[in-house]
């Protein structure tokens, strides 16, 4: 038995050392909260009675380290981070402005950032390995390279699945579809062939690579776009300085200036439209989860 | 080859697993007032009779998984002595959630006591 809630709290420490460093924070916590709250009932009900005696039952009905430390990895190994619930924020200006702590809208984020690369990436995978699978068919190897090739798919549409539910935290398959171990591999291609799922998965990936380059393109504008109007009150001046006579906007052979009065209004303005489309971030990266859900996943 | 009495824990432990949401939900639904750890615990002594069912350390990694998925809430005072607690507080998904679960046990009480009964 420990003689001390810190003893109680250090060897509950060594259970959970390999254990996530959040975890062990909450674990911590919850056990010093009780420990000592049963501590002060205990001394309150019986005023004569020592630390040292009161302890033991109180650790008993707690339980060992151990028993804790089981508990709480029980329970985080049942419960995914990523599909977590958002905290949501009571006033509307709280839910606004939510965003910024919402880690979907970080995740989208990213997802349609790195979206433009793996767009391009199928897109180029496929179209080559279609027309190299189709015009190589008029020969015997050109069979082998199309099962490859469709196997490759079944791959990338796994890979992509674990992508969309790491970033997006919409759950998708985690092992791939039925492999057709131990068929003739003509047998395998005419399964493949014939299979409705195959095909969807080739035109995500096609569809993938026009969805990436607008998410990418839009991205890089609205965030120019904001970080300019952002940086209108620090620019300005700074360009009337060091190059007087430049206007900050120059259109039509006439210089146009913003006033200065209007400063807090672009500053305001800028970090309004980048917040706007954190929510559209979210909400579209939302949808092409489900997209990918729809397309990939087969009942 | 498990000894019969680890047997026994190992049972106990996945039956609480799946019971000790339904518990503390069931709990909280009850108080008005937000609560915290000890008291849980002890209404829970209280008003379970005679055999503990469950170590009550085993109770705050569950009403942590409640609160992350949104059937109860917390916030976190300083206490007068000792180390700030965290209060519980069931939500309104929680109740609707609660009257679901209810039922779903009232069906798994019937057709396991049908099945023992034989």
């Amino acid at each position: 038995m420990y003689k001390t809630i810190e003893a109680y709290l250090d060897a509950l420490k060594g259970e959970l050392k390999d254990a996530d460093t959040a975890l062990l924070q909450d674990a911590l916590s919850d056990a010093r909260e009780h420990l000592v709250t049963a501590l002060e009932a205990a001394r309150a009900a019986n005023p004569a009675v020592s630390t040292e005696e009161a302890l033991p039952s109180i650790m008993e009905e707690y339980g060992s380290p151990e028993e804790t430390a089981s508990a709480y990895k029980e329970i985080e190994r049942r419960m995914s981070p990523v599909l977590k619930q958002a905290v949501k924020p009571r006033s509307a200006l709280g839910r606004f402005f939510g965003v910024y702590a919402d880690p979907r809208a970080w995740g989208g984020l990213l997802y349609m950032i790195i979206a433009f690369v793996t767009g391009v990436f199928y897109f180029t995978w496929a179209v080559m390995g279609v027309s190299l699978s189709v015009s190589l068919l008029i020969f015997i190897f050109g069979f082998p390279i199309a099962l490859l090739f469709l196997l490759s798919v079944r791959g990338l549409a796994l890979l992509e699945g674990r992508l969309v539910e790491a970033l997006l935290g919409i759950r998708m398959p985690r092992r791939p579809l039925f492999s057709h171990q131990g068929m003739a591999w003509m047998e395998r291609l005419k399964a493949l062939v014939t299979d409705k799922a195959t095909w969807m998965m080739l035109v995500y990936m096609l569809a993938k690579f026009v969805l990436g380059i607008a998410y990418f393109v839009s991205i890089v504008i609205v965030l120019s776009f904001s970080l300019a109007f952002i940086a209108i009150p620090f620019l300005q001046p700074a360009i009337q300085t060091s190059l007087p006579g430049t206007a900050f906007i120059y259109y039509n052979g006439t210089s146009h200036y913003f006033p200065t009065w209007s400063y807090p209004l672009c500053v305001l303005g800028g970090v309004l439209l980048w917040t706007i489309f954190m929510h559209i971030a979210r909400g579209v990266s939302q949808l092409h989860g489900r997209l990918a859900k729809w397309m990939l996943v087969s009942e | 080859m498990i000894e019969p009495a680890a047997q026994t824990k190992k049972f106990q432990k996945e039956l609480n697993a799946g019971t000790s949401s339904l518990i503390l939900l069931s709990v909280m639904s009850r108080s008005e007032e937000p609560l915290y750890g000890y008291q849980i615990a002890k209404m829970l002594e209280e008003s379970g009779p005679g055999v503990p069912m469950m170590k009550q350390g085993t109770l705050y990694p569950v009403l942590r998984s409640l609160e992350d998925n949104g059937l109860l809430e917390s916030m976190v005072e300083p206490s007068v002595s000792g180390p700030p607690r965290r209060y519980y507080k069931i939500t309104e998904e929680g109740r609707t959630t609660l009257v679901e679960w209810v039922e779903l046990w009232k069906q798994t009480k019937k057709f396991v006591d049908a099945i023992l009964k034989g």
